[in-house]
């Protein structure tokens, strides 16, 4: 393999406290190593921004949900093909590019590793080959079990707590399906939908037919991840998504959650004051009370869900939502209910600056990131691409490095609604450059326990990416000069070099394999598919892995 | 499992989209009997045992060849080709139909998965406004209601009444409160279980459903005669929290055909801000599903994909494809024994011979002689076995070799 040997730029590596230090790095074998030999390649970064690849913990780029949204928008692609090269597949881009656009366009915005953050465990042969045939980036992705109804037997079993046979379960999925962590998504609530279009309206509603409750869920399957010692803590989409006075719902949540360790998914959606029950223009921001909370709970972190102005296609487990929005929104919908673990809708969405609500939202998200004491708690999301496309995370920063032009876009969006907000109360942080780091690669890595990615100490993934140091922060996260994946040049100037296929990264943490006999029963009652084929064996899809091992406490 | 007198299962079905993944082969010397028992599925394993011992390896112009010889001469009339197109995919695996769209990639050839034959007009309709959809569990479980619109599933998805939960022995949670409604004219299988019909001409179906969905809107209903049935179908949905509408090619096929599925997606939107409203899709073959998701994932685009251009282009087809599109060389992948298109040289890579394929590679049947992947007809994804020894090469190894012959 390649050996290189970056010289002269300056170095942005916040999990080993360099900020901005002029340093070599060296690169052999695919890590970041002490010393390389003199025929290394040399790359000049005098002048030039290094950082780790960047490490996105939210986004949606594979399995049904995103290839309905694929099938259901062709004329959103058509004005973005992308040609087949001598190297490179073609395919076309947009608001959800398909597979082989998806992993060029994540290489070239210089990330190197992403989460697939909604996957339906009973779909995991789907999303597995969807990620094969995404590439240069090493990806993971995070199962559903927040409506499970086996999960929900075992809850009730144990009388809403946590049990051995809890873990074993949760465990035995990870191994099954080859998923990296647990999301729950709106728990209790999707069951409902799928019942009779209902959700739950607080924690501790009672998800009829199973004798559980949201709470129950949440600390159960919380407790039993947090238990089993999984590199990634729960990830949760909290109940009440979107809705007035969901603020109340996110913090009874996280009191819920109190001493263990969670991530809560899409902060912004959970941060609306006003009346519960009443419509989307009584809402108010909440933001500083959940970043408060946030700052005085360090167990607990968040990616924010920022949602940019224009057009995003809304994509969610939590079908209730999506069906608001289609009534909202009167245009195209896709429902699809899996059966005893998740639903799911799609609805296209554009979001207006002059919009009340949709200036409020994205008023909040930027309130939560300028708001936040640490920012190894907040991680940079547009929960692409409900808030808009990953595409549009330059801007992002762009928003959160520069005042001015912050202060600019605010100027051009619903004045009611930003008035509403903290932004313009003297908020005038700008992020440094070492904060950008933390929220786009080394906070993420760190969060989902990839001790080798989002840094650049000895030992380190060579995943590096290499900005010029440009003033305007936009122009120079859009296009990065270098990308090194895995040790490899993958970009130069804006082109792809090579492809490469990239890692998935699955976890996994021991259980007692006698949870076999009792989930069979289980799922005969309750599944389409035989027990004994709903593992996920087959190595063209599991590999090449790198499994990440629980610590069990 | 080889022997006969043997059983081996649970396996994976590929006779239709079902793909019932709980079937146990039982051989004796009169064939193959599946247990749950089905016809088609039996027929499907039947026609492909023992096969490989008795078919060529491949064939070049009708003549028995090995498989080099006939991926040379494949590998000639692809370099020839202008305008190729890649279709079939009756019983492709997700692997093979991966494979298949890299090769057309490279290649700048056509993809037709609806385009050929089908439910060609219908595809369009999702695209305009979307679907409610379910999985079969999510209806055998949740649904009161069940229409079944102009389908036999009887004859072309055997088991999908009994995995619905209709019949004896019922495994649908819900028990024994649950109505099967078939729209139809015929006396199908299907209809012959239904506890409630419906009959009027398939000509009549837009007609019906517009009408449905103007009554669902509480507007008066002029200029139908279809006034007393289509109120008694409103009222047994507004009777039941969760229903589901099954349809296919009986609804789709032919002109007007995505009219007349728009309509019903309109309809079941309409229905669904009151209850919970789902349709399944009844596709021709069992690889169709997974092969449009793959095209769908690698292109952006489902249903017929160009690559001709360099980038994917979407083929909306209004009528079938290869007549009037130029195609100068067919690759047929997994498709169901059929004429080669006229005038137009064939290579077929199937389990079953194509006698008349300018060139012909007999692979590893699905989930017989092969393991892999297929999707179900409601989207999940299943393992497929192979539960019987083979000798032959599956469809994604030949096309992979022939990828490696195009290599830039």
């Amino acid at each position: 393999m390649t050996a290189i040997r970056i010289t002269g730029g300056r170095i942005h590596d916040p999990a080993n406290d360099v900020d901005g230090e002029i340093r070599e790095i060296c690169i052999q074998d695919g890590k970041v190593v002490d010393e390389v030999g003199p025929d290394a390649r040399r790359i000049d970064a005098r002048g030039m921004v290094v950082m780790p690849g960047g490490v996105d913990i939210h986004a949606h780029i594979a399995g049904p949900a995103v290839n309905a949204a694929r099938r259901l928008s062709p004329d959103e692609r058509r004005d973005h093909p992308m040609d087949r090269t001598e190297v490179l597949r073609s395919g076309t881009g947009g608001l959800v590019p398909s597979t082989f656009a998806t992993g060029y366009r994540y290489s070239l915005l210089g990330y190197t590793t992403v989460v697939e953050a909604a996957a339906p465990p009973l779909a995991a042969r789907h999303v597995l080959a969807e990620l094969r045939d995404t590439p240069m980036i090493d990806k993971a992705f995070l199962i559903l079990m927040g409506n499970n109804q086996v999960l929900f037997e075992l809850i009730r079993e144990s009388g809403g707590g946590v049990s051995a046979r809890l873990r074993d379960a949760i465990a035995w999925w990870l191994q099954a399906t080859g998923g990296y962590g647990v999301k729950l998504v709106n728990p209790g609530g999707v069951e409902l939908w799928k019942q009779s279009n209902g959700n739950v309206d607080s924690l501790d509603d009672d998800v009829a037919g199973f004798g559980v409750t949201p709470r129950q869920v949440l600390e159960a399957i919380g407790g039993a991840v947090d238990e089993l010692g999984l590199p990634h803590p729960v990830h949760i989409h909290a109940n009440n998504l979107g809705a007035p006075g969901n603020a109340d719902t996110t913090l009874d949540t996280m009191r819920t959650l109190a001493g263990r360790q969670a991530h809560f998914a899409h902060l912004q959606f959970h941060s609306y004051g006003g009346k519960p029950g009443g419509g989307l223009g009584g809402s108010v921001s909440r933001a500083p009370e959940l970043v408060d909370y946030l700052n005085d709970h360090p167990e607990l972190t968040a990616d924010i869900g920022q949602v940019m102005f224009g057009p995003a296609v809304t994509m969610t487990a939590d079908a209730y939502v999506s069906a608001l929005l289609r009534d909202l929104d009167g245009g195209k919908w896709i429902s699809h209910d899996t059966e005893v673990e998740t639903g799911c809708g799609i609805v296209p969405y554009r979001y207006r600056a002059g919009n009340y609500v949709h200036a409020l939202q994205w008023g909040i998200g930027l309130e939560l990131f300028l708001l936040a004491r640490d920012p190894w708690q907040v991680m940079l999301s547009t929960d692409h691409p409900n808030g808009g496309s990953f595409l549009s995370y330059p801007k992002l920063i762009r928003l959160l490095m520069d005042r001015a032009f912050r202060e600019d876009q605010m100027g051009r969006a619903n004045q009611r609604a930003i008035r509403r907000t903290a932004l313009p109360d003297g908020l005038d942080r700008e992020y440094t450059l070492n904060e950008i780091a933390i929220i786009t690669r080394a906070a993420p890595a760190r969060r989902l326990g990839l001790r080798d990615k989002g840094h650049l100490g000895i030992g380190a993934d060579a995943d590096v990416t290499i900005y010029h140091d440009r003033a305007d922060r936009e122009d120079m996260f859009s296009t990065p000069r270098y990308v090194i994946k895995g040790g490899e040049l993958a970009v130069e100037d804006g082109d792809l070099r090579r492809a490469d296929d990239g890692l998935l990264l699955s976890s996994r943490a021991g259980f007692d394999p006698d949870v076999s006999r009792v989930l069979e029963p289980l799922f005969g009652a309750r599944y389409t598919v035989a027990f004994e084929h709903y593992p996920v064996r087959d190595p063209a899809l599991r590999e090449p892995a790198r499994i990440v091992e629980a610590v069990r406490k | 499992m080889a022997e006969p007198g043997s059983t081996d299962g649970p396996v994976t079905c590929v006779g239709c989209g079902l793909l019932c993944d709980d079937v146990t082969i039982e051989r004796s010397g009169n064939g193959i009997r599946l247990q749950p028992p089905c016809g088609l599925g039996a027929e499907w394993f039947s026609a492909r045992a023992g096969r490989s011992a008795r078919a060529p390896a491949a064939t070049v112009g009708g003549q028995p060849a090995d498989i080099e010889t006939a991926l040379a001469r494949a590998t000639e009339l692809l370099r020839a080709a202008r305008r190729p197109m890649l279709h079939g995919f009756d019983a492709a695996t997700v692997e093979d139909a991966r494979a298949a769209v890299a090769l057309a990639d490279r290649l700048g050839a056509l993809v037709a998965i609806d385009g050929v034959t089908g439910a060609w007009p219908g595809a369009p309709a999702v695209p305009l406004r979307g679907a409610a959809t379910a999985t079969l569990g999510e209806i055998r479980d949740r649904s009161q209601l069940v229409v079944v619109w102009r389908e036999d599933p009887e004859t072309t998805h055997p088991r999908l009444l009994d995995r619905l939960g209709f019949g004896a022995g019922s495994s649908s949670r819900l028990g024994g409160e649950r109505t099967l409604l078939v729209v139809d004219e015929r006396d199908t299988a299907t209809a012959g279980r239904a506890d409630l019909r419906l009959r009027w001409a398939r000509e009549r179906d837009l007609e019906a459903l517009t009408g449905l969905h103007a009554l669902q809107r509480r507007l008066a209903l002029r200029g139908t005669e279809l006034v007393v049935e289509l109120g008694g179908l409103l009222e047994r949905i507004n009777a039941v929290r969760h229903a589901t509408f099954v349809h296919g090619p009986g609804l789709t096929a032919g002109a007007g055909g995505q009219r007349r599925l728009l309509a019903l997606h309109e309809l079941v939107r309409a229905l669904c801000h009151d209850r919970h409203v789902v349709t399944l899709a009844l596709p021709g073959a069992a690889g169709t599903r997974g092969a449009q998701d793959v095209l769908s994932w690698q292109s952006g685009y489902s249903g017929n994909v160009d690559f001709g251009t360099g980038h994917p282009e979407l083929v909306t087809a209004t009528r079938p494809l290869a007549a009037g599109e130029g195609v100068d060389v067919s690759l047929r992948i997994e498709g169901a024994p059929a004429d080669p298109l006229a005038g137009i040289p064939e290579i077929s890579l199937g389990s079953l011979p194509a006698p008349a394929a300018a060139v012909s590679i007999r692979t590893a049947a699905p989930g017989v002689h092969a393991a892999g992947t297929a999707h179900r007809l409601d989207g999940v994804p299943l393992a497929l076995q192979a539960p019987l020894p083979g000798d032959a090469p599956t469809a994604a190894a030949l096309l992979t070799r022939l990828l490696g012959e195009f290599a830039p």
